[in-house]
């Protein structure tokens, strides 16, 4: 570490300060590396991580109004969190499989300040501008008509800024930065994030259409130019008791091969009785890098649903958190990854369940198609001492298509309680001989069999999303990476 | 096989003094276009003249030989399936199965195998269909003239071969429908006509649910996913109504079926019995073969065909069992 040098910064004399507790001057007083390693710290600090750090904080504005404290309260606790994260190497069990170099070789730099206002808003079918929606954009929100009056009194999907109820910014900022399972990504989009967007819907309100969050990466580079723009929306959703609301998060690919970075944040606050069916979608540029995390807190009875299709991205991740802080919840996960292309797919989800009676079911599908493409499964479901009566079912299925396609599965499930029905299954396989069969012997060639087995392999996921406009756009995009090319 | 027209007199051909002489209807032997011509993929096209062509051969008979030829035979009745000596062993462990099986299917009839477990009469019928399982290790199989060990399973379908499956797996995630407007559609193009939208598809299937006596919500499901045994017997006897074909192998349909069921079955094949096609049923009992009845029927034994007669073999075989069709 000591050997370390970076020449372009210019280091001053040790302060007793860590780098992002006061507010700075930012004027470049910049800490010397080396001096923060204060012998108190248990972890190293990874050079690499605190420069990214120091230039995702430089890139945004300092505070200004105090509404944006429930913000500076996140930003406070990630940079915190990342003066002893390093950068996971192949050896940290998390990334074992997953190889992140792609992103750590890159240049990194975070994106420049909200983007042109000339931006024009991508198309959209008609269906979809009717629904209530919002558009962030690189990590800003930007109105492209939202459509946001048609909501039921009470609730408020929009900007933190924006926000005019004080009690509901109070309100969110009880549940900020209390996530210790978050890892280094988590804590690169708390410091980088600018701007929280909120999706609040008070108790006892069920919101009949699905708010639609579409995720566009604006700033790109060419590709091959080993540069990545690096963009970190965030977005809370607060369901209060009894609440309901559908979620569709899209997260858009745009045309052409550009190369970015998105590291996208969903926290979500599940009261009591409430439920939630998010949708997430998938579909970046095949050299974009896509590290995502969702971190559910579900109460008593609550039910939370999630349907996701993967296709984009040359490393795509998704961390799932699910954390049970009652009895009797629901909980379902229905995933589908498709590695078409040279990229790796990664689903690793967490289910922490500390209390009785829940029920979950998880589904992860994901078929490999290329000879350099990988998917990787880390399911969790840690059911401890007091989740007594759980029930809790796991199963993947996948399929590898091409030969040295490759798939990486590790279903586990970690039990304390004893009066539990627990079960986890895998399975990895090509499409099946006989079935192949079946569609020759009534004559139809074995292409067309494969094509139609391929698609249906991944329509038990597809058919589980609530929303049809969203099923049917995820079907088109699926035969469209089935037409050989 | 001789490549001149042979003489038609009372010569018979060198296969007639093979052991399954009984088989052969008289003395006329198979017309020597269907046999003689060397397989081609143009053969299918080459079938749809057919009418020409038998008229010239029939015009060739003289009128003594026609008088010659047994009542049953009618002349100049087109060969759908010629099997000749085929053996074929299980493609993983070298078994051999099949160890010389003679077959010969005019259309318009009806032919039953019948035999004991394990002698090799769903292999020879999966054999046929070009199932991977198995490998053929010698002889010919026939059909309409093209040689069918040189066609994939698809172009067999398409040429007018099915076969319903003694156990009909299940393809989660494909509808019936779907399933069945892609086969329908593979037909359609190969005759090149053009192909049915869901929709029209729709109209031409419906009607064939009747005749099976099946309801309409049976095309939403999923292929034989969470079928009985019945239910998928229906399903690929279905499937021979919407697709149609010259030769329907029918792999032991009654077996899972209830009388009920089993009436309804045979009432749709025999439905779609016409003088132009044929069917060859698989089955251990006497019950389906007095549904639709059957001209031939072959016993097999040890993978080869040991005997052929007609219904009167059911019978005997109904009351004293396999050792007494041996004695017969």
């Amino acid at each position: 570490m000591a050997a370390l040098a970076f020449p372009r910064h210019i280091r001053t004399p040790p302060k007793p300060s860590s780098f992002s507790n006061k507010p700075k001057a930012k004027a470049r007083t910049r800490i010397s590396v080396r001096s923060s390693l204060a012998p108190p710290q248990l972890g190293f600090s990874d050079p690499f991580v605190l420069e990214l750090a120091e230039a995702l904080e430089d890139s945004l504005p300092s505070p200004s109004s105090p509404k944006l404290s429930p913000l500076q309260r996140i930003r406070d606790a990630s940079s915190e969190t990342l003066l002893s994260t390093p950068w996971p190497s192949r050896k940290d069990e998390p990334f074992r499989f997953t190889d992140t170099s792609f992103i750590k070789n890159s240049t990194i730099y975070p994106v420049s300040r909200p983007p042109p206002q000339s931006l024009e808003a991508p198309p959209a079918s008609c269906e979809e501008t009717q629904l209530p929606q919002l558009a962030i954009v690189d990590g800003y929100i930007v109105d492209f008509g939202s459509n946001l009056s048609g909501l039921p009194d009470g609730v408020y999907v929009g900007s933190l800024s924006n926000a005019t109820s004080e009690s509901l910014v109070e309100r969110i900022g009880e549940f900020v930065s209390g996530f210790d399972w978050g890892d280094l990504f988590w804590s690169i989009n708390g410091v980088g994030a600018p701007d929280l967007a909120v999706i609040y819907v008070p108790a006892g309100c069920r919101v009949e259409n699905p708010v639609h969050l579409r995720y566009y990466s604006a700033e790109a580079s060419d590709e091959g130019s080993n540069r990545l723009p690096l963009s970190n929306p965030r977005v809370f959703v607060l369901v209060e008791k009894g609440g309901e609301v559908d979620i569709v998060e899209e997260f858009m690919g745009g045309d052409g091969n550009r190369c970015y970075w998105a590291n996208p944040v969903l926290e979500v606050v599940l009261g009591e009785g409430g439920k939630i069916r998010h949708s997430y979608v998938q579909n970046q540029s095949p050299c974009a890098a896509h590290i995502k995390w969702t971190s559910v807190q579900q109460e008593a009875e609550s039910t939370y649903q999630l349907v996701e299709v993967s296709s984009g991205g040359k490393l795509s991740r998704h961390n799932l958190h699910v954390q049970q802080l009652g009895p009797d919840t629901v909980t379902e996960l229905s995933t589908l990854h498709l590695a078409f292309n040279e990229q790796t797919q990664d689903l690793h989800s967490r289910l922490v369940l500390d209390y009785p009676r829940g029920s979950s079911r998880q589904l992860h599908k994901c078929i490999v198609a290329n000879s350099q493409g990988q998917a990787v499964f880390d399911g969790n479901v840690k059911v401890n001492r007091y989740a007594q009566q759980t029930d809790a079912g796991q199963l993947t299925r996948s399929l590898l298509l091409e030969p040295r396609a490759t798939v990486n599965v590790k279903p586990n499930l970690q039990i304390i309680a004893d009066d539990v029905k627990c079960s986890h299954g895998a399975a990895i396989s090509d499409l099946e001989e006989s079935q192949l069969f079946y569609f020759q012997a009534r004559g139809i060639d074995p292409k067309t069999a494969r094509k139609a087995l391929v698609f249906s392999f991944g329509a038990e996921v597809v058919s589980q999303l609530p929303n049809s406009f969203v099923q049917k756009k995820v079907e088109n995009q699926i035969r469209e990476l089935l037409v050989p090319r | 096989m001789a490549s001149a027209p042979p003489s038609l007199s009372t010569a018979r051909p060198p296969t007639a003094a093979s052991p399954h002489g009984d088989r052969r209807r008289g003395a006329l032997p198979p017309l020597p276009s269907c046999g003689a011509r060397p397989p081609s993929r143009g053969g299918l096209r080459a079938l749809r003249s057919v009418p020409l062509r038998r008229c010239a051969v029939r015009a060739a008979l003289s009128t003594a030989d026609r008088s010659a030829a047994p009542v049953e035979s009618g002349g100049g009745k087109e060969l759908l399936l010629e099997v000749r000596d085929l053996t074929a062993v299980i493609a993983e462990t070298g078994q051999e199965i099949l160890k010389g099986v003679d077959l010969t299917i005019y259309e318009g009839e009806v032919h039953a195998i019948m035999g004991k477990n394990g002698s090799g009469k769903s292999t020879f019928a999966k054999v046929l269909v070009g199932h991977p399982d198995y490998e053929v290790t010698g002889g010919s199989m026939m059909f309409k003239g093209e040689n069918l060990l040189e066609m994939e399973p698809e172009d067999r379908s398409l040429a007018g071969l099915f076969m319903s499956f003694q156990s009909p797996i299940e393809i989660p995630g494909v509808s019936n429908a779907d399933f069945l407007n892609m086969a329908y559609n593979a037909r359609r193009r190969k005759l090149n006509q053009p192909e049915l939208s869901p929709i029209e598809f729709w109209a031409y299937v419906y009607p064939k649910l009747d005749l099976l006596n099946m309801k309409a919500d049976f095309l939403n499901r999923n292929v034989n996913e969470g079928f009985s045994g019945g239910e998928r017997k229906r399903n690929e006897i279905l499937q021979l109504a919407v697709l149609g074909a010259e030769l329907a192998i029918l792999d032991e349909i009654d077996s899972g079926l209830d009388v009920d069921a089993l009436r309804d079955v045979a009432k749709a094949v025999n439905g779609l019995l016409t003088p132009k096609n044929s069917v060859l049923m698989i089955t251990h009992y006497l019950r389906l073969l007095e549904f639709i009845e059957p001209r031939y029927i072959h016993v097999m034994e040890n993978g080869k065909i040991v005997k052929t007669g007609d219904i009167s073999i059911a019978k005997t075989l109904e009351k004293e069992g396999f050792k007494g069709v041996s004695e017969m």
